[in-house]
């Protein structure tokens, strides 16, 4: 295979769905929504537990669900995801905007409906927001243009999809763990 | 391998590489402690090439997260006693 001449696109073997959770608390230093018994104050009236001033967030912790869809039009794999608190409540864009990482929320200034976009899950049929797939094939030709061992061998499609992932996942604040890399 | 300071922080040795159409920097190799996270690398580059934001790789076709920390990027990705980062600036999502 020719890397200088690979689009970047994923040339279509198959579909791919990969369902993947992320709770989204572990990236919450603020909540200090206590987990454990407030038992500490019970037996004076005077004392005040100030830790459960914060209660009324605890029902309030995001989770992410997070799906891989290839798209046959692009002819890459498109990152969907949705977002609801434990109480099942869904997230609006505002609310999803807040919390992503920093550099998330830069580029949805400058890009916003380019970038994330609400879009019908295609195959549960839901609500869901996607990560814009138009630039992909160009990003992921770069990543592995300077990829020497690429050049050689080609690219598997778990090697493709471990390099899209460490780039989408960053969007909304997913790490992957370099373990994975080292793996055979 | 990383140089060694004389303080307990090891240093790292990072390289930049501009790649697709991004300028190329004056001066291109530093030393950042391993203890900094790899957002600095992207500030850093950030902040001289004027850009809000960047696509910054390593050489296995691997996009680190921000939080991850130099000497780890370095001990994974690092190869004669440096670690390459690329950056380019066309980052287009759609």
């Amino acid at each position: 295979m020719d890397i200088l001449s690979w689009d970047g696109t994923l040339s279509s073997g198959g579909r791919i769905l990969i369902i993947g959770e992320h709770n989204s608390q572990e990236e919450h230093d603020e909540i200090s929504c206590p987990q454990k018994e407030e038992t500490s104050c019970s037996e004076k009236e005077e004392l005040i537990d100030i830790a459960t001033l914060v209660q009324s967030n605890c029902s309030k912790v995001p989770y992410y669900d997070l799906h891989i869809i290839y798209s046959a039009s692009y002819r890459v794999p498109v990152l969907f995801f949705r977002a609801y608190y434990s109480d099942g409540e869904p997230l609006g864009f505002n609310a999803i905007e807040k919390d992503l990482p920093a550099h998330s929320a830069k580029a949805l200034l400058d890009s916003k409906w380019t970038f994330i976009t609400q879009e019908e899950h295609p195959y549960l049929n839901r609500p869901w927001f996607k990560l814009h797939p138009c630039g992909t094939s160009e990003w992921m030709k770069l990543l592995f243009h300077v990829d020497v061992s690429v050049a050689k061998n080609g690219v598997t499609i778990e090697l493709y999809l471990l390099s899209w992932l460490s780039v989408v996942g960053q969007v909304v604040g997913l790490r992957i763990p370099l373990e994975m890399l080292n793996q055979p | 391998m990383a140089a060694d300071s004389p303080s307990s922080v090891r240093k790292v040795v990072v390289h930049l590489r501009a790649t697709g159409d991004a300028p190329i920097l004056k001066q291109a190799k530093f030393k950042i402690p391993g203890t900094d996270k790899f957002a600095k690398v992207i500030d850093f580059l950030c902040r001289q090439l004027h850009r809000e934001t960047l696509f910054v790789y390593v050489n296995s076709a691997f996009s680190p997260n921000p939080d991850e920390l130099v000497i780890d990027l370095y001990n994974n990705f690092g190869f004669d006693g440096k670690l390459v980062v690329n950056y380019a600036c066309s980052m287009a999502w759609g």
